[in-house]
């Protein structure tokens, strides 16, 4: 009898899944927070926008070390570094919004705009990024970028490919929705906004005037459903085709056993780091800072979440983006603190603490950091440290770290560039609660300073990635932090979505639905 | 008088297996120490979702911890946090409720118009709204629930006291010249103690599920102490890996709660025999 | 009856009010931001103050209170997060919510009801013990466990139900395939407690006298116990209904998170997760509303039932 139903559904599946080729994604996400794409942060509000929206460039989808022509066909760049032209396609349509049925042809004008709306802090999350660059609409096809100071081409497409501040809003359709924009978005993508259902779903169909062509499925569905159980059972039941998972190895292998789904893992993830506020005894002594690097174990706490999910890093800055630091590289300078729990406990003893001492330290009940943090308690504990934990939601995390509270901070986060990594983490001004921009050094460090700025304005990528490096070879000698793991991304999909592109499996933020994507 | 409740209760077989579960709990929370076959916190990374089954009687969870140490240890919070959280509640609203009832007039109007507003929210929704402003940990839990209980607590001792004060040995007694004090304390408390001690058992029952439900949350008791919401909600993330990880916890609250419950209505039959 | 109507529809604004005003109040002291909820790890502060403003955060409390109660009586305020009005996300959650509520209470009636009667007329025997047992394991289990077992057993074992978020009202079978477990969770929950208030209500009924004068009269027992005794009985236990339904609001949150289901209980839980502030002072009074509202209806049902009550 089950038998008999399970055919009879699998038929009804098959004969929908032919004429209507609507992809179902769920993602990990009780609602979206916004589809304004200069303020989407999270992986599901970036993977719709994604959908909706076009840069200048773009990264090659499923390889984010290509840049290649989006909204902009050429580009170039004066010798001195400091002008930058983009040559807009032509023909490229807005989607239609309230005002305009047909959406109208996009133009300098409204890249300008967005350029504009994305570097004010009042319209944009990213205003940061934007400082100090003018933007110019030289014709209807032509914008110019001037800069105050030249950066070289590895930090400056990253500002306007297909990534947060990058995505063009077009002037249009944001002016004539208002606040209502952030759910109504319109843009130049794929795929355009139909229908948003709040804690439920944001539904998209195809724009047939795509300028790459018309996407061959017929619309996409995102799901916001925050138990993972249920998304499985959705998953295998056929209800969606894509699903986000748990990023921990024991729930890969067990759902890549089941039939007709496949899983995918890729990167390049997010940054999982420990970071050691110096400004807080007994912390703020390097001895101590020692002992904690010498009581963990990167090994256990990547065990715990599983080697094909989460992959070593002992820099500051993931090895895959110009300037990372390889294990290899910390390895030949002795900077790896393995594992050695007498030195732990000498320089403990050394340091004032022969017993250890207690210390007491905020984090979010997401699983994702909770877990490695629970980990490094009982990692800790083992030379006498007791780190006492207090769960409390993510929001209010996030508040309390930045008030500076925590000795210890875990951080999990992904950053287009070594420049963007440091300076977040590692510069002075960013130094949480006192910096001249408060932002997330949470360590107080203050000694790599100069080599960041001096990095930033480099335009030899060879001498530039140098810099870098030493930066983070400074930051292991001070032990500001302990870098992790980074954390892949897990998805799992049935084996008839195909992308219409290789995912590799190193270089991706989401799983990009483009107008190739189809279901087989 | 006394020994005839005792038997009554005795007498009712639901109490009696009540008692036993419950005892077994608070059993379980005393000596977790003695017998749980490991250290609840000790993490073995190596060795993380085992099966049922060998060194590990219930499996271990993802982080390699042994679940029935954990189980018996999450039976310390569960009692910890009934048993203060009641003793919280019962005696603010007890105070609340005899106060307002027997003093009466304008007091009496807005401690009873406060508490009928707490009243109108669903007790988990309170609890919720408790633990966002006080934050996390086992101290806040008890606090919270035991203001979720406040305001029942309060409205059932208000009815008893209101139903006693027209009583003529009441008025006798104030005639006497007993002050407020000795009246609440000598005439009006012991009628309505039985009542309370009632719903307190009763009440045990619930904080043991808010508690629960809380943890389940994610705004319960913080890592690494073990507690069975906590267990549950780390364990939904494998429900189709090991779901032994959400299903033992998940009983073990079951048995705690059935046997408060059971014990709480034995008393009530054994104080009003014409129900049983 | 009518103006028994208005009148307590009329103390309730008030009592509305106060709640609005402790949970504008409540939600302020707690720690968290809504800013840095809405932007996540990658804001700087920066960003997070100039949101703020945006929001509206950082200006005096009276004028925020001023501000939120306007926007409250206009749309019922809208989200912090995604600005959408909060009228509008009840609008869509609340059918939902109360078509889940309503299937538990419906369920409990069916199967509680019997089984009460059963359990009493055939007191203390096996049936009563078995019925009894079985309506305080259902009154003693959490229900998101309950909703997990459901979910374990039917949806990952059997697959025979869907387990994620509602059915569209639109297509009549996809919703109630939707509907099935969690209203099987809260119906199994309700039924625990109509079975013991059935029971308990029609011994109490059983030891009156015109009972007993029936029986004396030589009318059947069947007769005495459906005709005579249950009707009385049942006064109670629609009161209980009725208190219940306020009960089974607070668990068709969990449940609606365990089910991933768009109701109200999630939309709070969420805006309590995110600090969405304006959303969860309208989620809440929205709740407290609803309790006013079934406790009135509650009420007027007495009525129904028994016409002796009169309404002052």
């Amino acid at each position: 009898m089950r038998w008999l139903m399970g055919f009879v559904c699998v038929g009804v599946l098959l004969a929908f899944v032919g004429q209507a080729q609507i992809l179902r994604i769920a993602f990990d996400a009780a609602d979206l927070k916004t589809l304004d794409p200069h303020y989407a942060a999270a992986t599901m509000d970036r993977a719709v926008v994604d959908m909706l929206f076009n840069g200048l460039v773009r990264y090659r989808p499923g390889d984010i070390t290509v840049f290649e022509p989006d909204l902009a066909e050429s580009w170039e760049v004066s010798t001195d570094g400091l002008t930058w032209t983009f040559h807009l396609r032509r023909g490229v349509q807005v989607h239609p919004f309230p005002g305009a049925p047909e959406g109208y042809e996009l133009t300098s004008e409204d890249v300008v705009f967005s350029l504009h709306k994305a570097a004010d802090k009042d319209r944009s999350a990213y205003a940061g990024e934007y400082v100090g660059m003018r933007f110019e609409a030289v014709d209807p096809y032509t914008v110019r970028i001037i800069l105050d100071k030249a950066l070289s081409p590895s930090l400056f497409l990253p500002k306007v490919a297909d990534y947060a501040g990058g995505f063009i809003v077009p002037k249009g359709p944001y002016e004539a929705l208002g606040p209502r924009f952030a759910t109504n978005p319109v843009g130049t993508g794929p795929f355009q906004f139909a229908e948003y259902v709040p804690t439920q779903k944001v539904r998209l169909v195809r724009n047939d005037r795509y300028f790459r062509g018309a996407p061959l499925l017929a619309g996409v569905e995102v799901w916001y459903v925050p138990d993972v159980t249920a998304r499985l059972s959705a998953l295998v039941t056929g209800e969606v085709h894509m699903i986000e998972g748990v990023r921990e190895q024991a729930w890969v292998e067990a759902v890549k056993r089941m039939s007709g789904v496949v899983v995918d893992v890729f990167g390049p993830g997010e940054t999982e780091v420990l970071h050691l506020n110096m400004s807080k005894d007994p912390v703020s002594d390097l001895r101590v800072r020692q002992a904690i690097a010498y009581a963990l174990s990167r090994e256990e706490v990547i065990t715990a979440i599983g080697p094909d999910v989460a992959e070593p890093l002992c820099a500051a800055v993931p090895p895959y983006l110009a300037g990372g630091l390889a294990c290899a590289e910390v390895a030949e300078k002795g900077l790896l603190y393995e594992t050695n729990l007498e030195l732990a406990r000498n320089l403990l003893a050394a340091a004032g603490y022969p017993n250890g001492f207690e210390i007491s330290a905020y984090i979010t009940e997401r699983a994702s950091y909770r877990k490695p943090f629970e980990n490094v308690q009982a990692q800790l504990a083992r030379v006498g440290i007791r780190l006492n934990i207090t769960v409390v939601d993510h929001s209010s995390f996030h508040t309390l770290i930045r008030q500076d509270v925590n000795p210890l901070v875990h951080y999990e986060a992904w950053r287009p560039s070594a420049d963007a990594f440091l300076t977040r983490f590692y510069h002075s001004a960013s130094i949480v609660v006192t910096g001249a921009k408060p932002d997330t050094n949470f360590s107080h460090v203050t000694a790599v300073d100069g080599l960041i700025e001096a990095a930033r304005y480099e335009l030899d990528p060879a001498r530039q990635a140098e810099l870098w490096k030493e930066a983070q070879v400074k930051l292991l000698e001070e032990l500001a932090s302990y870098p992790l793991y980074v954390l892949k991304f897990v998805f799992a999909r049935s084996e008839k979505v195909d992308y219409g592109y290789e995912l590799k499996s190193s270089l991706a933020l989401y799983p990009q639905v483009t107008e190739l994507t189809r279901l087989k | 008088m006394r020994s005839r409740r005792v038997r009554a209760f005795l007498r009712n077989r639901t109490a009696v297996a009540g008692a036993v579960l419950a005892a077994a709990v608070i059993l379980a929370a005393l000596v977790a120490p003695a017998v749980a076959p490991h250290d609840p916190l000790i993490q073995d990374v190596y060795n993380m979702l085992a099966p049922p089954g060998g060194p590990h009687p219930l499996g271990t969870d993802d982080l390699g911890r042994d679940v029935l140490s954990r189980i018996l240890y999450g039976a310390r919070v569960s009692i910890t946090v009934g048993v203060f959280s009641v003793l919280i509640g019962t005696g603010m609203g007890a105070l609340v409720g005899l106060m307002a009832g027997y003093f009466g007039g304008p007091l009496e109007l807005g401690m009873m118009r406060v508490v009928d507003i707490l009243m109108s929210f669903p007790v988990l929704v309170m609890g919720l709204m408790f633990m966002a402003i006080l934050g996390t940990g086992m101290d806040k839990l008890i606090v919270a629930i035991g203001l979720v209980l406040t305001p029942q607590i309060a409205r059932l001792a208000h009815g008893a006291v209101v139903a006693l004060r027209e009583m003529e040995y009441i008025t006798a007694a104030r005639a006497a010249g007993a002050g407020p004090w000795r009246i609440l304390r000598r005439h009006v408390l012991p009628n309505v103690a039985g009542e309370i001690l009632v719903m307190a058992t009763l009440w045990m029952a619930t904080a043991i599920r808010v508690e629960a439900n809380l943890s389940f949350i994610g705004l319960g008791v913080s890592p690494p102490t073990p507690t069975w919401g906590n267990m549950i909600r780390e364990g939904v993330r494998w429900l189709v890996v090991t779901p032994w990880l959400s299903v033992f916890p998940g009983l073990a609250i079951l048995i705690a709660v059935l046997g408060f419950n059971m014990v709480g209505d034995g008393l009530r039959d054994a104080m009003d025999p014409k129900l049983l | 009856m009518v103006r028994y109507t208005v009148r307590r529809l009329l103390v309730a604004f008030p009592t509305l009010l106060a709640v609005y005003t402790l949970v504008f109040l409540f939600v302020r002291v707690a720690p968290g931001d809504p800013a840095v909820a809405a932007l996540g790890d990658y804001a700087s502060a920066e960003a997070v103050q100039a949101l703020r403003e945006r929001m509206g955060l950082t200006a005096p409390l009276w004028i925020q209170y001023g501000r939120t109660l306007a926007g409250y009586l206009r749309d019922l305020g809208r989200s912090l997060i995604t600005d959408v009005p909060v009228g509008q996300q009840v609008a869509t959650a609340l059918p939902h919510t109360l078509e889940l509520t309503f299937a538990g209470i419906v369920i409990g009636a069916i199967l509680g009801i019997p089984t009460g009667i059963l359990t009493a007329v055939r007191r203390n025997r096996l049936p009563d013990y078995m019925g009894r047992t079985l309506a305080l394991v259902g009154l003693s289990i959490p229900a998101f466990y309950l909703g997990i077992l459901l979910i374990l057993g039917f949806a990952v074992r059997l697959r025979w139900f869907p387990v994620m978020g509602a059915g569209p009202f639109s297509d009549v079978s996809a919703n109630l395939r939707h509907l099935a477990l969690p209203a099987l969770t809260l119906g199994i929950i309700m039924t625990s407690f109509v079975t013991r208030m059935t029971r308990s209500c029609l011994l109490n009924v059983l030891r009156e006298d015109y009972v007993r004068t029936g029986r004396a009269k030589g009318l059947r027992e069947r007769t005495v116990v459906y005709l005579h005794a249950l009707r009385n009985a049942l006064i109670p236990v629609v009161s209980v209904l009725g208190i219940q339904a306020a009960v089974l609001i607070g668990d068709s949150v969990m449940t609606e998170i365990v089910f991933s289901r768009p109701g109200l209980g999630r939309l709070m839980v969420q805006a309590m997760m995110q600090r969405d502030y304006i959303a969860l002072q309208g989620l809440i009074v929205i709740y407290g509303a609803l309790v006013v509202l079934v406790n009135l209806l509650t009420d007027l049902s007495y009525g129904l039932i028994d016409p002796r009550v009169r309404y002052e």
